[in-house]
């Protein structure tokens, strides 16, 4: 563990949460001078997942991972623009594949030693199948996992740095 | 949001009492536009677009479930409707499979991200022999709405 942190990587997943995590990623990097990287996975395995149980027909597949790559891009071009207005470089990727495994690979790969996400669930079912890709990366992550909670202090935060 | 956080007591009903596939759905969007307070034609509006979504393939899978489902515009966010039918429906399922269980998903048009979430859950949920079992011999909707909370 390298500590100030020289890599961070932030999930990017469409929701909230994970904006909120984008914000706060750029204040430490900006203010630890680490390399900020920021990913959005199309999730084709739970794509692929949904054709063969029937839920999705082919048609419906190519429609959703092409909405998909669309929300990704959204959010990508998003990303630049908060670290742009924040005078700060920022590495970004749009990958395909099932998101922990890819977040993992990409730890791995670009020598990322801490990973931020936005918030995990309560633990309100013990039922692993309901588990969600947040709480699949911060158990397996191989470096430390910063979990950024909800909360409007980091818009005024962002404001301010 | 997740699948845990879309479900809703309210939006469960146990059993259906509709004997075809077409009135299951009507039942269910039925009780969603009652809990949401929707007109008439924004109910018939959903109802129509689940109907025309499994005019493309069924949504039934092999073991008794189905996952009717429609992205819906002005919806704010995602719901999850259970019903449960004591009658075996034809529904389209693989081999001429009937479906029991209805999971009907109604998710916002700008959020694919969180629609294909919350239908992946509910798969890999289903894919439990144990948990469908368990779902059949619910009797009533606190029974459903525990089985996930357990």
């Amino acid at each position: 563990m390298k500590v100030p942190y020289s890599r961070i990587l932030v999930y990017l997943d469409g929701s909230e949460g994970s904006i909120n995590a984008l914000m706060y990623s750029i204040i430490l990097a900006k203010s630890t001078g680490a390399e900020l990287h920021a990913v959005y996975v199309v999730n084709t395995k739970a794509l692929g997942d949904l054709v063969r149980s029937h839920i999705f027909v082919d048609q419906e597949k190519a429609e959703y991972q092409e909405d998909l790559k669309k929300d990704a891009a959204r959010h990508i071009r998003h990303a630049e623009k908060l670290a742009s207005s924040k005078d700060l470089d920022i590495v970004t990727a749009v990958i395909e594949g099932s998101p922990h495994h890819v977040i993992l690979d990409y730890i791995k790969m670009h020598g990322i030693d801490m990973l931020a996400i936005g918030p995990v669930n309560a633990i309100r079912s013990r039922r692993d199948e309901l588990t969600s890709e947040n709480d699949r990366m911060l158990r397996t992550a191989p470096c430390p996992v910063l979990v950024v909670r909800e909360s409007d202090d980091i818009w005024e935060e962002f404001g301010e740095v | 949001m997740t699948l845990l956080e879309a479900l809703d007591k309210n939006l469960i009903k146990v059993p259906l009492s509709s004997a075809d596939g077409n009135g299951v759905i009507d039942e269910l969007v039925s009780l969603f536009a009652k809990e949401r307070n929707l007109s008439p034609s924004e109910e018939k509006s959903i109802s129509e677009a689940v109907k025309a979504r499994e005019l493309l393939g069924s949504t039934a899978m092999d073991n008794g479930i189905a996952i009717p489902h429609a992205r819906i515009e002005g919806l704010d966010k995602s719901s999850v409707i259970i019903g449960i039918s004591r009658l075996p429906i034809a529904f389209g399922g693989p081999d001429g499979n009937v479906s029991k269980v209805f999971f009907l998903v109604l998710a916002p048009k700008d959020n694919p991200s969180e629609h294909v979430q919350i239908l992946s859950s509910i798969a890999k949920a289903a894919s439990s022999q144990l948990f469908v079992r368990m779902l059949l011999s619910s009797k009533t909707k606190d029974d459903v709405y525990q089985l996930f909370f357990e």
